[in-house]
């Protein structure tokens, strides 16, 4: 424990290491059922647009209002057949505005938030 | 540039009788039970979701749609009222009762929220309107039927509560609660009948505030509950927190500052500038804007 | 550790730092509807410092508390007077002022060919200290619990001392406190800079784990929960505040069962909590009481 924390702590005053930037893309579509969304997830590298293929994606939600309440269990996102694509599925808990996070922890650690508003069905 | 000012000043009038008996209901509340209820909104929102299913079961006339809004709310702040504000006491308990309802109204504020959101989870729904025909002109000006019965009901419901306080015995009880609660209980008045009584008709002003600002917005939202008890607290705050003509006051006030502000600078400068008046209200004269109008010198908060 | 868990432990702590805020100010006797301005000051604050001016995130967080505290000073300054619903009406008005002021806020330099900073409603996106660092998860997790076992710490010792007793007596009875010769202005503004300052260091901790923070992030319902979790937690302990977030984001949260009830059982146990011990879980009754069964086992 004192070992991590040390570490964090050189590692904080230590000279940046250049995250390698990602982007994503990211389309849903409603299924059948209410509140739940099938997710695709087309991650590029940010500076060459070169899609990214065997990543570790895990996809969660927050709403805005109240970011730590309506969470939604981040679920693994699973490659689909081009690379650098993924499929997720998404349950969500109310219609509205959500801030999806792409979690990314292989190959490059990266974040990505996307905001997505979900509408109910007309 | 003169028909702008007058019709803003229409307009602010109008959402102002909106706040105002969104603020009478609030009023009543903390002015007899000294307690700020914050699940006042949410009990409004539930009664104004049960006339919406109504509406899209059965697509009734205005009255029914208006009666199930207020006796939603009234069921609704029963509700509340038994589980948080009865079994914290009498008034006058000190600091830890009224806090322990504030902090129990809360918890039943997020409560009837969800449940509502369970109940009708669509992100709006279509209320049908008071009144289907155009808004009445008067020369330049327009007026919305809508905000004509708003004005004329807040108008009516502070009629209302003036002759039941001042002429009934019901609100000769009030008044003796409202002043001193031991002597009341010791005359042999049914303290907690009382609240209980006062809880209901604050609720059901709010159902019929809520009734008429949905039936005017024509449309229902989530969004309702918190920004009703927003609107009000606000409203009492700026009129003076316990008064009854105050609470009118202020809800006026509101919508006036509101309606200006959105005409002179925009949507997103007309909430900073509301809550920079309450927040410089407070600061230097918390006794509210009736007090002022009536020129009593500021007593301690 | 599984993500998910990592993500609940982690806003439990970042929430812990807003509800020991709103503690701070309950225990001097002022209730705020309002803590969560601080903490997107903190939040802005320490994003421009990483993200913008390349300050390592321990610089900004300790500018982002600076900033926390000089801003509850400036409202602590015109609501001295106040009290019980007067003055959080005034708090809640003073942090929607803020989150609109954060609508409002334009600032952004364009780093490494990108767009970044606040923009207004679009929020501030690219707060990518903690990865660029390589910092996993984890270890992120633990810096923010040793910073609120170290706020833990300092409240306890606070207690202890002369300071808390006065805190304690100017939140209970400050025409008491005055006539003793404290002066209750000072304390309360002393109070309302140092709970601005640990909301603010909250807020920064919470822009760094998200990587984005917009305006709708500090609402009212932010504000109004911390204070709740503080309430229902207990104000006999800063401990209380952390049982109050842990019950709530925690368990609740957390526990696959209640998945779309959560407030509506929350709200119900609370509402029933509140009749049974309308103090709180944690209140200073109970606290003695343990306390005073502590010494004498000690002694035994």
């Amino acid at each position: 424990m004192l070992r991590t924390l040390l570490a964090a702590a050189l590692a904080a005053l230590a000279a940046p290491a250049l995250g390698q930037r990602l982007a994503a893309d990211v389309d849903c579509k409603p299924t059948k059922h209410d509140l739940v969304y099938d997710c695709r997830i087309a991650l590029t590298e940010a500076a060459s647009r070169k899609p990214v293929a065997g990543a570790d994606v895990s996809v969660g939600a927050d709403m805005p209002s109240m970011p730590m309440a309506h969470n939604v269990r981040p679920v693994k996102a699973k490659p689909a057949k081009e690379p650098g694509l993924y499929t997720a599925r998404l349950e969500l808990e109310m219609y509205g505005e959500w801030a999806l996070k792409l979690n990314v922890r292989s190959p490059v650690r990266d974040v990505i938030v996307k905001k997505i508003d979900f509408r109910e069905r007309p | 540039m003169l028909v702008d000012l007058l019709q803003n000043t229409l307009d602010g009038l109008m959402l102002g009788s909106a706040y105002a008996l969104l603020a009478l209901g609030f009023t009543l509340i903390f002015g007899v039970l000294r307690r700020a209820n914050l699940a006042y909104g949410p009990a409004i929102m539930l009664g104004a979701y049960a006339a919406t299913w109504v509406h899209l079961q059965f697509h009734p006339g205005v009255l029914v749609l208006a009666a199930v809004t207020i006796a939603g709310a009234t069921l609704a702040g029963a509700y509340v009222e038994r589980l948080c504000f009865a079994p914290h006491g009498r008034r006058g308990a000190g600091d830890a009762g009224a806090i322990a309802s504030m902090v129990g109204s809360f918890a039943l504020w997020m409560q009837l929220e969800e449940a509502a959101t369970l109940w009708l989870p669509k992100h709006l729904y279509g209320f049908p309107p008071l009144y289907d025909g155009p808004p009445l002109g008067l020369g330049p000006l327009t007026l919305r039927v809508e905000y004509l019965a708003m004005l004329v009901c807040a108008t009516l419901v502070c009629f209302g509560l003036h002759r039941l306080l001042n002429r009934t015995r019901f609100g000769l009880a009030v008044r003796a609660v409202v002043d001193q609660a031991d002597a009341a209980r010791l005359a042999g008045i049914n303290v907690p009948r009382v609240f209980m009584l006062v809880f209901a008709l604050a609720s059901a002003l709010g159902g019929l505030a809520g009734y008429l600002i949905v039936a005017a917005h024509e449309q229902v939202t989530p969004m309702l509950g918190m920004w009703s008890t927003l609107k009000g607290m606000i409203a009492m705050m700026l009129g003076g927190l316990g008064s009854l003509p105050g609470a009118v006051v202020g809800g006026l006030a509101l919508g006036l500052i509101e309606s200006h502000s959105q005409w002179l600078f925009g949507p997103q400068y007309r909430d900073l500038i509301a809550f920079l008046i309450l927040f410089a209200l407070l600061a230097v004269r918390p006794s509210g804007l009736w007090a002022m109008l009536r020129r009593s010198p500021a007593p301690a908060p | 550790m599984d993500e998910y868990a990592l993500g609940v432990l982690t806003n439990v702590g970042l929430f812990s730092f807003l509800a020991l805020s709103a503690y701070l100010l309950l225990v001097a006797g002022e209730m705020s509807f309002g803590q969560q301005a601080f903490f997107g000051v903190g939040a802005y604050a320490a994003g421009i410092g990483t993200a913008m001016w390349g300050w390592p995130l321990p610089v900004a967080a300790l500018a982002a508390m600076a900033l926390g505290a000089a801003a509850a000073w400036l409202v602590g300054l015109p609501t001295l007077r106040l009290r019980g619903l007067y003055f959080a009406m005034a708090t809640l008005a003073a942090a929607e002022m803020f989150r609109i002021l954060f609508e409002l806020f334009h600032y952004q330099r364009t780093i490494d060919g990108e767009l970044v900073g606040p923009d207004g409603t679009q929020g501030f996106r690219g707060i990518r200290w903690v990865l660029e660092r390589g910092i996993e998860q984890e270890t992120f997790l633990a810096a923010v619990w040793a910073l609120v076992l170290l706020v833990l710490g300092a409240f306890a010792l606070v207690e202890r001392t002369r300071l808390g007793a006065t805190l304690r007596m100017v939140g209970e009875d400050p025409e008491l406190a005055a006539v003793l010769g404290v002066n209750v202005a000072r304390v309360k503004l002393g109070v309302a800079a140092a709970a601005g300052a640990l909301a603010a260091l909250g807020g920064a901790l919470y822009a760094h784990h998200n990587t984005y923070v917009e305006p709708r992030n500090f609402d009212i319902m932010l504000g109004v929960h911390s204070l709740a979790y503080a309430l229902i937690g207990g104000l006999g302990t800063a401990l209380g505040p952390l049982l109050g977030v842990a019950l709530d984001i925690g368990l609740l949260e957390s526990t696959r069962v209640f998945q779309g009830y959560r407030m509506i059982v929350f709200g119900g146990l609370v509402a029933l909590l509140l009749i049974v011990r309308p103090r709180g879980l944690l209140d200073e009754l109970t606290v003695n009481r343990v306390a005073a069964a502590l010494r004498r086992r000690r002694t035994a």
